[in-house]
């Protein structure tokens, strides 16, 4: 019974209270850094080289896409000459049918019925198996086009999604390439690997050397590079960004020095 | 790396508003924990006080020998039944010194003297419990002011921008929401204690009014017994 006392009643409340709160933030704090780790995670960064070389990237990709085509369109047009050949075969046969129908009157305007008897009784069937297998064979060619055509509308598909990616790609090296001021002493041989991290806006947010080239000029070089182009072109669509551009490495390598 | 959102994080960035809004809540949410701790305790100790004066009461000493007895502590720890009593008593004794009193004068004043004490008790007993029921209404709705404003913020900066996405509206959104659940987390404690409190103290108040009709009762019987 000596709890009246005003002020020294609100001590341990007090302090039970500022603990209380603590606990509580540090709980929810622990709790959400957790999951929100849990909901960013991320999985295997795509490399990109950022290699100094001459060749221009998009000349070597619209050369091996020409390649592609032209080799899909050779084995097109052998595929359509196959059924093309059998046709003929066909007509051939259907030519060579008529001509016996033809010898057929003949003989027998010329009333040689014992020689029609015999051919009545031996080619028609022969002619017609002919015919059937002719049929039979066509349309399995044709079914096979048909599904060589399906193939490769997706593969297509599959590859326009893919060079998607490419283009942003290339796009992101050549604003590197073109900020990138190699210092004096870069030596053939040194590369230097750093990680890029951008927001959905393709904005750079942090740059680290992952493996440094024991240059420090080169390394700082390297970071300036990525550092000065600020902000990179990246696909607007979320699942598409989160996939490839979220993180990205970067390869630095001097390789058209000559040193 | 992958924007940390932490807590700490989104407070700090939150606009000045929104910040102001979270601050008069955690305060809010403080204060109302002092004032739970402080009434538990109060309360506790008003009932275990009460339980030991009735047991004192009726275990049958002379109620002289009783009055004198907390006469002799300390006159601020009387409280609860115990300072109905003293002053219920006190006035009963000062009235039976004088030769010419008269019953029925004697009987009103004591009564008026331990109603005086009850309603003084029942002030104690009351402190801080209309701040827990502001808190308890008033701060859900500070916290929606909060979330309401730091939205539109958000919103307002998204017309700004020409690519439009959800991570850029989402941060915002996110830290304005923390002052809502601010407010609840504030309201909803103080509401479950300000409905226990008053429920206690109501009781204490009942057994107060109880003991005050018995006590009469017993000094009634002494006056006209003589």
């Amino acid at each position: 019974m000596n709890v009246v006392n005003a002020t020294s009643s609100y001590v341990l409340p007090f302090f039970l209270a500022v603990f209380l709160h603590l606990v509580v933030g540090f709980g929810v704090n622990i709790q959400w850094s957790s999951s929100s780790t849990k909901l960013f995670q991320q999985d295997r960064p795509i490399y990109l080289n950022a290699t100094l070389v001459n060749e221009n990237p998009y000349a070597a990709k619209k050369r091996r896409e020409a390649n592609e085509r032209q080799q899909k369109r050779l084995a097109r047009q052998k595929r359509e000459q196959q059924i093309r050949r059998l046709r003929d075969k066909e007509t051939a046969a259907e030519a060579e049918k008529e001509r016996l129908a033809r010898l057929r009157d003949q003989l027998e305007q010329q009333k040689l019925r014992e020689v029609m008897q015999k051919m009545q009784a031996e080619s028609p069937p022969v002619v017609k198996q002919n015919q059937k297998d002719l049929e039979t064979e066509r349309q399995l060619m044709e079914q096979g086009l048909v599904e060589a055509i399906r193939g490769e509308q997706e593969f297509r598909i599959a590859v326009t999604d893919d060079e998607r990616a490419l283009a942003y790609v290339g796009q992101i090296q050549r604003q590197i390439i073109q900020n990138w001021s190699r210092p004096p002493s870069a030596r053939n041989g040194m590369q230097a690997l750093l990680k890029v991290y951008l927001v959905p806006t393709g904005e750079v947010v942090e740059v680290v050397v992952i493996e440094s080239s024991s240059n420090e000029a080169f390394d700082r070089s390297a970071i300036l590079a990525v550092r000065k182009s600020e902000r990179f072109v990246v696909p607007e669509e979320p699942r598409e960004f989160e996939k490839n551009f979220r993180e990205f490495s970067v390869l630095f390598k001097p390789e058209d020095l000559r040193l | 790396m992958t924007e940390p959102l932490s807590i700490l994080d989104l407070v700090l960035n939150a606009s000045i508003v929104v910040q102001i809004v979270m601050v008069i809540l955690l305060l809010a949410s403080l204060m109302s924990w002092v004032m739970i701790f402080q009434r538990g305790f109060n309360l506790a100790a008003a009932k275990r006080a009460a339980v030991n004066f009735e047991d004192e009461f009726w275990s049958g000493k002379d109620l002289r020998n009783i009055y004198l007895e907390m006469k002799d502590d300390d006159q601020s720890a009387h409280f609860g039944l115990s300072s109905i009593f003293t002053s219920g008593f006190k006035e009963f004794s000062r009235a039976r010194k004088q030769k010419d009193s008269d019953p029925d004068a004697v009987m009103q004043n004591v009564q008026r003297a331990m109603r005086v004490a009850m309603s003084r008790e029942e002030e104690r007993l009351e402190t801080h419990l209309a701040f827990l029921a502001t808190v308890g209404s008033t701060s859900p709705y500070i916290g929606l002011f909060g979330t309401v404003w730091g939205i539109m913020n958000s919103f307002r900066g998204l017309a700004t921008v020409n690519q439009a996405s959800l991570s850029i509206v989402a941060p915002g959104i996110s830290e304005a929401l923390i002052a809502t659940a601010m407010g609840l987390f504030a309201a909803i404690p103080a509401v479950i204690a300000y409905n226990r409190f008053s429920a206690q103290a109501e009781l204490q108040v009942n057994r107060c009014d109880a003991f005050i009709d018995e006590f009469s009762g017993i000094l009634h019987r002494a006056i006209y017994g003589h």
